[in-house]
Parts: structure tokens; sequence; C-alpha cells
């Protein structure tokens, strides 16, 4: 018997080697979907009840005072960086309103800015603390009400009710104030091709906290809710993107093209109020 | 020589538009889109089934391997970094999650219900292959080793080509080919040992 022979063979032989029938594709599906939602139970912090109250609007000023700070000092770096950035047509500070921070306040080095991506980041960690606590109230008060029975009184609701809901909305907008800035950065550097760990970790915080607002009642709004799965989504795109750490324009151009299509720079700049408030108030 | 690939291919060139359509599948399942899981899996269910059936060689155990195989990578997801096609990345998932599976299932069983099941398998009547002769080629292919059997299977049998098998492996492509070659021959001298008798 020649090589060809044996080839014939050999194909023949295996041609059917633990062939395969049918795929049991529902059966196997079923299974991956319990396992999904199983997990997704695990990981979800706490899931808002439903309530016959009203949702009310986002824009608030007062609580966009307290934001401003935050966001001062987001625009400053974003702004900031983008003087910096060669390419002449920036679309986030071309699109930035007169919102300005005094020349003395622009960080003038490396050190500086770095300092102040620190700052921001220890924004973030205390937002998503925030968040955390204030799911963490939420589900104690839930269970707490169960337990006692069914108080519908509204001497008894409106007291609890109000505060985590203004609590939950300063953290909305300090999140958002954070996510800009983040992404603001995140594009001048992919632009200079400068991605470095801290900005992997700076992002992986955000799209952290992200999920746990949009699995809190920070997301009854449906323009929050909305706006959240813009961030869960650009935020995604922009964690794998850092983490990689390599350069890649086609996938920088995927990413941007996220961003745009999906209005999440206009989008958050229309709903923070601070955008309104001179920079230093 | 030169071996004609007979398998089933099923293998996809990894176009722009195909590396796009799998990043935006990715982040809508990302962004918790349940269809776009179910639609991730309805794209990828069958070539990794299949798979996962070759090796193993039985039904629940390749629908075992199939199952881990697509809730790891949904738990994983976020660490898809698109510089292969999305299929590669999951059978890279598939292979190792149906390797470590294999290895429990081999400490389980003896060698010797290994062999007996591979004899046992029913022979295939009709176009001129000897049953008993396929018998001991599925044997052979068994009894290859955990480094040169996927290689095998996945370029031979079912059609890959060496570049997926190296991602999906980890290894190089020179590596893919080296095993490739190592497996062949040993199927070869597998046939030659008992195909002269039959030929004759």
């Amino acid at each position: 018997m020649n090589d060809d022979q044996m080839d014939e063979l050999l194909i023949q032989g295996v041609r059917d080697y633990n062939a395969p029938r049918d795929v049991p594709r529902e059966e196997m599906w079923k299974r991956i979907a319990e396992a999904r939602a199983e997990a997704r139970r695990n990981v979800a912090p706490a899931t808002p009840a439903a309530t016959g109250r009203s949702q009310r609007r986002w824009l608030w000023p007062g609580v966009g005072v307290a934001a401003a700070a935050v966001l001062a000092a987001g625009i400053g770096i974003g702004r900031f960086i983008e003087r910096g950035t060669p390419a002449p047509t920036a679309p986030v500070a071309a699109a930035t309103p007169a919102l300005s921070i005094p020349k003395s306040e622009t960080p003038d080095t490396a050190a500086q800015t770095q300092q102040m991506i620190e700052a921001l980041r220890g924004e973030t960690r205390a937002t998503d603390q925030r968040a955390r606590d204030l799911a963490a109230a939420e589900n104690a008060g839930r269970a707490s009400s169960t337990s006692s029975g069914n108080d519908r009184s509204p001497s008894a609701n409106a007291p609890s009710a109000a505060e985590p809901n203004l609590a939950f909305r300063l953290v909305m907008l300090r999140h958002l104030a954070g996510s800009e800035a983040m992404i603001t950065a995140f594009r001048s550097d992919a632009r200079r091709g400068d991605i470095d760990r801290e900005m992997a970790q700076w992002s992986r915080e955000l799209l952290s906290t992200t999920r746990l607002l949009e699995s809190s009642q920070a997301s009854r709004d449906p323009v929050m809710r909305r706006l959240l799965e813009d961030l869960d989504l650009v935020i995604s795109q922009i964690v794998q993107y850092t983490t990689r750490g390599t350069t890649d324009p086609e996938e920088l151009e995927f990413i941007e093209q996220s961003i745009n299509k999906r209005g999440v720079m206009s989008k958050l700049r229309s709903t923070i109020p601070a955008r309104g408030i001179p920079a230093g108030t | 020589m030169s071996l004609v690939r007979f398998g089933t291919s099923t293998c996809t060139p990894v176009t722009d538009d195909t590396r796009l359509r799998d990043r935006q599948l990715v982040h809508q399942c990302l962004a918790g889109d349940a269809l776009a899981e179910r639609a991730l899996y309805d794209a990828h269910v069958e070539r990794v089934y299949r798979l996962m059936h070759r090796m193993a060689g039985d039904p629940d155990l390749a629908a075992d391997f199939t199952q881990d195989t697509f809730i790891r990578a949904f738990e994983r997801l976020e660490q898809y970094r698109g510089d292969s096609s999305l299929a590669t990345w999951l059978h890279t998932i598939a292979v190792s999650v149906a390797l470590n599976g294999l290895r429990k299932v081999k400490r389980i069983r003896s060698t010797t219900e290994h062999i007996d099941e591979a004899t046992a398998l029913p022979a295939e009547p009709g176009r001129g292959f000897p049953a008993d002769l396929k018998t001991r080629l599925h044997a052979a292919v068994d009894a290859l080793s955990e480094k040169l059997r996927p290689v095998f299977l996945m370029h031979d049998v079912e059609g890959y080509t060496h570049e997926e098998i190296a991602t999906s492996l980890g290894i190089p492509v020179g590596t893919s080919k080296a095993r490739l070659f190592d497996a062949r021959a040993k199927l070869r001298m597998a046939l030659a040992a008992f195909a002269g008798d039959h030929i004759a």
C-alpha cells in the first residue's frame, strides 16, 4: 500500500470519528440562560422596588451646585488635555460652552495633571462608595418595612422616601460629571496614543458605579436609565481598550462612533445643570 | 505527502465586517442585552458543539462542555479584546474546557474501558472501508496524545486553519503544523499495521 492509498484510508476512516448528530441547541441554551440569570442575581446589588411615586425630572439646580466642584475639575483636566492635543478639531472642546477654568487653576505640568486625575479618581471612588451605601440602606429599609407589615400611610413613607431619592440624584450627578471627565481625558489621551494603567483603572471604577446605579432607584427615570445604558456601553469599550494598553486606531474609531452615535457627551452636558454655572462656584 | 483536508470546513474569513459585527454583539451583551446573548450563542453554538463532540465522543459530555464554554464566555466577555475573531476566542475557551473536562473523565475511566469503548463502536458498512480497520483507526485517534489529538481533529476532521488552531491552543502556527504532521504519521503507522492484510 502506497502513501496515496494510505491517505485515502485515513480520509475515509476518520470522517465519521465521533461524528455529532443533532445539536441540542435549546436544551443547552436553557441551562446557559439559567446560569446567567443566577449570576446576575448574585451580582446585582439592589433592584428598585416598583412604587407608585411620580418620577421627577433630573434637572435640579440645587444638586448641581454640589456637583459643580467635581465638574469644574473634570472640565479643567479635559480642557487642559485638549489644549495639549495637536489635533485641531477636538469635538469635546469645540462643543464645550463658555465655561472656563481660570488660568491659575490650569495644570502647568504633567505632575499637576496627574494630581488632578488622582483627585477625580478619588471622587469616583467616593461616589461609588456612596452609591453602595445608599443601595444597602435602600435594601435594609425595604426589608424592615416588609417585616413590620404593610403600613402605607403617608406619614410613615414620606420622609424615608424623599431622602434616598435626593441622595441618589446627588450621587448620580457626581457620577455623570466624573464620567464626562474620564471620557474627555480618554479621547485626548487615546488620540495621542497615550493610554496608561491609571486610565484603565479609572474607567473600570466608573463602569462599576454605572452598573450599580443602573440597578438602583437612580435609574427610575427613563431618561437617566437610557443615559446610564449608553454610558455602560461606552465605558465598557473604554475599559477594554485601556486594559489592553495598546493603540488601535480602528478600535478607537469604533469607540468614537459609539460616543457620537449615542450622543453621550451632549446628553451628559444637557443633563448636568452645573454646565451653566461658572467654574469655581 | 499532501493530505487533503476533508473536514466540514465552516471557517469564515475574518473580515472587517465580521470584526465589527463581533464587537457590536459583544458590546450589546455587555450592556445586558439578553437577545444579543442569544444571537451570539446561535451564531457559534453549532461549530463549538461539533468540536466538543469530536473531542469528547459523547453527546452528554459535548453538551456539558458547550454549555460551560458559553457560560464562561459570557462571564469573561469584558476580556474579549477583538484581536482575533469572536469565534476563535470562543474556541480558545472551548478547547480549554474540553481538555480539562477530558482529563477529569480520563481519571475516572480506566484505559481498558476506554479501549473497549473504542473497539465497540459500530462499524459503518459500505464505501469499501473495512469496519474493523475503521475501529482500529478510531482507537488510534483516541490514543493520540493530548497535544496531537486536538490539532488533528480541528484541522483534518473539522477543517480549522492552522491560524485558528494556533490561537485556540495558544501555540505558534509552526507548532500546530508540526503536531499535525506527527499525528498523521502516528495514524499512518497504526493503519499500516492493520491495513496490509485487508488491502492485500
